[in-house]
């Protein structure tokens, strides 16, 4: 059985819907504090109001996009306020189907924006040696099976998550040595706000075990957050009930 | 940019919760690694267009001998 204690702070990007927001309902559940992070502040009084433990969920309102190089700062300012961190979960993102011929930069350059350069900057200041615990500190960023095999139109998307997995590799690399894990998880589909029509129709009749939910991926973030992960670093997990294979 | 100026920003570059000191011995730092090596060659080439190599960091013992490498661009 996972379990944390309130003095375990996990930041969770993304955590007003998706598999942000399971994830950041599961932790709390399971006993962690949890710094629940996103745009929209009535999106995030919901998770609050929904949470097991409220008052170990703190809630911070924040546009990752808006100063990606002052990301590192903000989370050193996340942690003057509550303390070193155990963990991070990146799940903030959003997809999109678009065919080559339509693309601009700008899509790419919105695409890569939160999809990339923020988890890159999320974990800079995560990884820095004054806003974690050390030994047993984890990282978890939501990647996507689309970057190992894609449908038509993802071109800005999965290439933002196939940047992401490769980077995060090379970072848990450098800071191994500090004891902090550093993981991707990449799900198929799951049924969130972010599976518009044509992702859908893409999904029918594709998952042998339905189309997943995102609790389904949560407990996967949340394992590899917890110290029975303690082996793991370095990956990529898929989890698509063995849709893509 | 002068000593103490600098000194804050190792601090930061190294990721120190203690201050450095000119006098600081660079190999009883945990952080004076391969890795916060390549991070002072970036910031010294940034911000003094000064071009060390590793081979460079790994003869410097102090924190003062580091201050040197800079050829003089860094003040008192």
């Amino acid at each position: 059985m996972i379990s944390f204690t309130k003095e375990q702070f996990f930041i969770v990007t993304g955590a007003s819907s998706g598999l942000g927001k399971a994830t950041a309902l599961l932790l709390n559940e399971l006993g962690a504090s949890v710094i629940a992070i996103a745009r929209r502040e009535d999106k995030l009084n919901e998770l609050k109001s929904e949470s097991k433990n409220p008052d170990n969920l703190y809630i911070e309102v924040k546009d990752l996009t808006e100063d990606i190089e002052g990301l590192p700062k903000y989370v050193k300012s996340l942690k003057e306020k509550y303390g070193k961190f155990s963990g991070m979960a990146y799940c903030a993102g959003i997809g999109g189907i678009k065919p080559i011929q339509a693309i601009e930069m700008a899509d790419m350059e919105t695409i890569f924006n939160i999809n990339y350069f923020a988890p890159i900057f999320m974990t800079k200041g995560f990884i820095d040696r004054r806003c974690n615990i050390g030994q047993g500190a984890s990282v978890v960023a939501i990647a996507s099976a689309g970057a190992i095999g894609c449908d038509p139109g993802m071109t800005c998307y999965a290439g933002s998550k196939g940047a992401l997995i490769s980077s995060m590799q090379s970072i848990s690399r450098e800071v191994v040595k500090q004891g902090i894990r550093i993981n991707c998880v990449s799900p198929t589909l799951i049924s969130t706000d972010m599976a518009g029509e044509i992702e859908r129709e893409y999904a029918d009749g594709k998952y042998p075990l339905g189309l997943g939910e995102p609790i389904d991926v949560a407990n996967m973030i949340v394992y590899l957050l917890s110290n029975k992960a303690k082996w793991l670093t370095s990956h990529n997990y898929i989890v698509d009930c063995g849709a893509i294979i | 940019m002068n000593k103490a100026d600098f000194l804050v920003e190792l601090e930061d570059i190294l990721q120190r919760e203690e201050p450095c000191k000119e006098g600081d011995n660079l190999n009883d730092y945990e952080e004076w690694d391969s890795l916060s090596k390549m991070s002072v060659m970036a910031y010294y080439d940034k911000n003094f267009g000064v071009k060390v190599s590793l081979k460079d960091l790994q003869t410097v013992t102090t924190v003062e001998d580091l201050i040197s490498l800079t050829g003089g661009k860094i003040s008192d």
